[in-house]
């Protein structure tokens, strides 16, 4: 966003205590990420008996194929499909509705606001128990719709807040000279105030797409079988399912945060960009 | 010390976005309400109602399969006199400060930190970001694996003071959870840091240098003040956030041992499906309710005019 | 009323909005789809016997199929409640009988079986008869035996004991003076799944049972006030803190998870020299260290009896068996294909020699031959004999109860094992749990 404004510190008097600090992080991230890695690609007899820190002499990818065996390309489609099936339709609605909050003055919208603010401090976990007979009531339970429609519900208030805050910055002058030109409110909507706030859809559909994916609590109540599971649910299954295998129980978590780390490393500028614009105001 | 306040103030204007409050007078006659309808509608069905059904379901008694009968306030007796929830109490509690206090200097520090230019940084912090992509689950699942006191990192260290049973002693394991929170949850801070400072106008820190300021001053006088609202940002984030730990507490430890980790939503779930008592699980949900608005308030409080200034504009 | 009406109809309208969703949604075999039944199984042990079982019979039944699905122990505890909850339970529903079982019928989930019995006298003359008490309730019967019987045993590594030159204990003083002995040599005397839990109560169980006799627990589940505050069972909780003290359990017991195998590993591999766990740890043994097994490596006796005690020594607890229960809300055609599974699918000659080829006991009569002719013939025989010669068999307590107690009881016995709070302390918080 932003980058233009700062040139500062570029390079002059090196910040040594920082620098220390910054590569200690370092390690307490890494040290886990290492660990994981590595002992994911060990064998079950190499795991009781080597040291946990150094990798395995005699490599091996059979956990990857016990955990690929074990429908976990299902969990993943699963998990896509919630993913996308919530995001879209937040980023729609809440689009529409920033859009109606920033550039429109009733009570209606004011109150309504209001309501998504109020939304922002409220724990999800709270409302999990009527949730849940909501859901089962509507016979939704066990489907991917019982988890998306909950997701899109608390996906709003955090959502109307940032887009808000980038409508906010809409010169007026452009919708006026929109309006002089015969353009309705949903025609501005669409032609100007969708490009304009690209950035800040960009960070919504990315932070909601991060909770929902890595959601546990709804899938945890709102479904069982394996046809409707999803990648942390099946984590978590996993678990109990492979005894004492922690390699790969191990294995399907590098598995099953794959599909994101391939994502940041191609886009890994835009998805910074957009949080740091999103949030870092 | 002078001439840093005035910099400071000097800089207000040039600040970005601090100018949109007249732009609200140019609307005229607006979009219909009904734009925000559809986003009303989910909102209410599945977020305000369940709220309203919450408190209404604490007044009854529901096993989750039979059928729902009214029980007046028989669960809120069950919920209040029972010490278990005192302890969830307490527990969220401390979570949640020791999680503040460990992660707002860090993320700060580390923000302010890979905010910097130079090459290294930016690909450390490619690194740093790396926990973002784990499931909560899959955080506590590896934690759980590393931490075994058998067959863990213990086992391997030959540094007895590391070979401790993390997860099964109660005088550690708190510590241990909000370690794995700060480890999960710094790196989204540092982010939100990270763009807060380099929002901050470069104006600022060379005026800053040509006056001598060391780097601790103008870390104090400058990129502290100039990044108020974002620590406030954070901060709220963070603190409503520490309500949430479910997931990971629920896969890295259960609550246990003993009640050590049971936090206010894992005791609310422990009681609604595993003791299958709904009506005392709507009663901790409607605490957990209370308590979460009651923060909300108290850090608005606590932000002041300025807060509620920006809250207008959005963050 | 309204509200409901309303929250289905815009439910129902979103849904519609995101067809990709719906698509999704209805995969394969997302819930009963078509009139096949549907059957949990729990992970583990008998999963071979369950799915060739299963196998065999939708090859000859293709028109009574049944889909079987497995699922870890504690994740199944978690999930199948909130299913039943949901009207969505399998038609054919895992469990261990007693307080939980009695919790479903209540709420009408359960269907009645008294009639199938007596059409098809087979199918009760074929189990052991004390094991069929854990699935009648109220004098009806609403589940049956499915796999085998389980008392709890203490399992030890006969090559630690061989080093540190001593025998099994036969008597609680016994066993209290072994924990010196491995301890010295560098060995945990017991492992111990404490992250579970329910092997923790395995403890007070037999200690109580011990001491006390069957007595004291039946006060505790007819709701006699106080009934935890009997000197049993106060007696039982100090002498697990009194092994406690002792460093008798493995270092770090409390996260040590017994669903992931652990606790079983710690034996095998060495690190522990005894492990008191249900029938089932022995399947446990023979999937994850088969050559342990083989090599005769792995030495099993029963509970010390304990001086001065009540109860009967021969007394066991455990579970007598695991039970399939069939959903009141499967339909007609479900319930069929189920019948008739319990009558002609269950306990075929297949069915039981893989029970005892995966090192079990089965629930049914006569098969005391198969099992001597059987590799395991060993610890299956004294599982056998073990539960035909009990005087009584204890159901696990957790089970025996409802979930509300029987979740209080877990999480405060943890605190024992921690010692966090006093036998007495215990007792208080127990007895205000009575009757709930």
């Amino acid at each position: 966003m932003s980058t233009q404004l700062t040139t500062r510190r570029s390079g002059h008097r090196p910040n040594f205590l920082g620098s220390v600090g910054g590569w200690v992080w370092l390690v307490v991230i890494i040290i886990p990420v290492y660990y994981i890695v590595v002992t994911s690609l060990k064998g079950q007899s190499d795991f009781f008996s080597g040291n946990p820190l150094l990798p395995s002499a005699s490599p091996t990818l059979a956990n990857y194929q016990l955990v690929l065996e074990n429908d976990f390309f299902r969990y993943l489609l699963n998990s896509a499909i919630v993913t996308i099936g919530a995001v879209i339709p937040t980023l729609v609605v809440t689009f529409m509705a920033s859009y109606a909050i920033v550039r429109g003055d009733s009570w209606f919208i004011r109150s309504t606001n209001s309501l998504f603010l109020l939304g922002l401090a409220i724990p999800i976990q709270a409302t999990i128990i009527p949730i849940y007979f909501m859901i089962t009531r509507a016979y939704l339970y066990d489907t991917l719709v019982a988890l998306i429609l909950p997701s899109i519900a608390f996906a709003i208030p955090i959502s109307v807040l940032i887009l808000n805050s980038f409508m906010r910055n809409i010169p007026g002058e452009l919708f006026e000279s929109m309006r002089l030109d015969g353009c309705s409110d949903w025609q501005m909507m669409w032609r100007l105030a969708l490009p304009l706030t690209r950035p800040a859809l960009m960070t919504v559909g990315i932070y909601n797409g991060l909770q929902v994916w890595n959601g546990f609590l709804f899938p945890l109540i709102l479904t069982q079988s394996p046809s409707t599971r999803v990648l942390p649910i099946s984590l978590w299954t996993f678990q109990g399912e492979f005894t004492v295998n922690i390699p790969a129980i191990l294995a399907s978590v590098v598995l099953s945060t794959l599909p994101l780390l391939a994502l940041y490393i191609f886009g890994r500028r835009q998805l910074l960009s957009g949080l740091t614009a999103g949030f870092g105001k | 010390m002078t001439t840093l306040t005035r910099v400071q103030r000097r800089s207000a204007p040039i600040q970005p976005r601090s100018a949109p409050v007249q732009r609200r007078r140019a609307r005229a006659a607006g979009p219909s309400g009904w734009f925000a309808a559809p986003a009303l509608l989910v909102f209410v069905c599945f977020a305000v109602a369940p709220l309203v059904g919450v408190l209404g379901l604490s007044f009854t008694a529901w096993d989750g399969i039979g059928a729902i009968s009214w029980a007046g306030t028989e669960s809120w007796a069950t919920v209040l006199s029972d010490p278990v929830t005192g302890n969830a109490l307490a527990v969220t509690a401390k979570v949640m400060f020791f999680s503040f206090i460990v992660q707002a200097p860090i993320s700060l520090l580390l923000g302010v930190f890979i905010a910097g230019h130079q090459k290294y940084r930016a690909l450390l912090a490619v690194l740093y970001f790396l926990p973002l992509l784990l499931s909560s689950a899959a955080v506590a699942i590896a934690y759980k694996a590393l931490l075994d006191p058998n067959f863990g990192l213990s086992a391997g260290l030959n540094i007895p003071a590391l070979a401790q049973d993390w997860l099964g002693n109660p005088d550690l394991v708190l510590f241990v959870v909000i370690f794995v929170i700060a480890w999960q949850f710094v790196p989204f801070h540092t982010l939100i840091y990270q763009g807060g400072v380099r929002q901050i106008p470069a104006s600022l820190y060379e005026a800053a240098d040509i006056d001598g300021a060391s780097r601790v001053q103008q870390f104090f006088h400058i990129t502290m003040p100039q990044l108020k609202y974002t620590i406030i940002t954070s901060s709220t984030l963070m603190i409503v956030g520490s309500l949430t730990y479910f997931d990971l507490v629920f896969v890295l430890t259960g609550g246990g041992p003993g009640y050590t980790t049971r936090l206010l939503p894992l005791q609310m779930y422990l009681t609604g499906f595993q003791a299958n008592d709904m009506g005392a699980a709507s009663a901790l949900g409607v605490i957990l309710v209370v308590v979460g608005l009651v923060i909300a308030l108290v850090l608005q409080r606590l932000g002041g005019k300025d807060r509620r200034a920006s809250q207008t504009e959005g963050v | 009323m309204i509200r409901h009406k309303l929250l289905k109809t815009a439910a129902l309208a979103t849904a519609a909005l995101f067809a990709l969703a719906g698509c999704g949604s209805s995969g394969p075999g997302g819930n009963t789809n078509a009139d096949s039944a549907t059957m949990w199984g729990l992970t583990g042990g008998d999963e071979t016997t369950y799915k060739s079982s299963i196998d065999a019979w939708n090859a000859d039944n293709a028109d009574e199929t049944i889909k079987l699905e497995f699922f870890a122990n504690d994740a199944y505890k978690t999930k199948v409640r909130t299913a039943i909850g949901a009207g969505q339970g399998p038609t054919f529903i895992y469990g261990w009988g007693g307080g939980v079982l009695k919790s479903y019928v209540d709420a009408d989930q359960i269907q009645d079986l008294s009639s199938l019995i007596s059409e098809h006298p087979e199918v009760q003359s074929r189990y052991i008869p004390s094991i069929l008490e854990s699935g009648v309730i109220n004098g009806k019967t609403y589940a049956l035996p499915n796999n085998k019987v389980a008392p709890v045993v203490i399992y030890y590594n006969k090559d630690v004991f061989a080093e540190a030159g001593v025998t099994p204990p036969k008597t609680w003083d016994e066993l209290l003076a072994l924990v010196p002995v491995f301890n010295k040599a560098g060995v945990a005397p017991f492992s111990l799944g404490g992250q579970s839990k329910w092997p923790s109560l395995m403890w007070l169980e037999y200690l109580v049972e011990r001491l006390g006799g069957p007595e004291v627990f039946q006060a505790v589940i007819d709701g006699k006030t106080d009934a935890w505050s009997d000197p049993a069972i106060i007696k039982a909780l100090t002498m697990i803190q009194e092994l406690v003290d002792a460093n008798g359990f493995t270092s770090g017991f409390s996260s040590i998870a017994s669903d992931s195998g652990a606790d079983t590993a710690l034996v095998y591999t060495g690190k522990a020299a005894m492990l008191m766990q249900g029938g089932w740890a022995y399947q446990g043994f023979k999937k994850d260290a088969p050559d342990f097994v083989a090599e005769d490596k792995l030495g099993f006796i029963e509970f010390p009896s304990v001086e001065g005690g009540k109860g009967d020594p021969k007394n066991i607890v455990g579970n007598p068996s695991n039970f399939w229960s069939i959903s009141a809300k499967a339909t007609e055609a479900q319930k069929k294909t189920a019948y008739d599974y319990i009558v002609d699918g269950m306990f075929t000659d297949a069915y039981i020699d893989d029970l005892i080829a995966s090192g079990a006991v089965p629930v049914v009569q006569g098969v005391e031959a198969k099992l001597e002719a059987s590799d395991d013939s060993t610890f299956l025989t004294f599982a056998y004999k073990l539960a035909k010669d009990a005087p009584h068999f204890q159901l696990s307590w957790d089970q025996a109860l409802s979930p509300a107690q029987g979740d209080a009881m877990l999480t405060n016995l943890d605190q024992i094992f921690l010692k966090e709070i006093t036998p007495q302390q215990f007792a208080t918080t127990m007895n205000a749990t009575l009757g709930k």
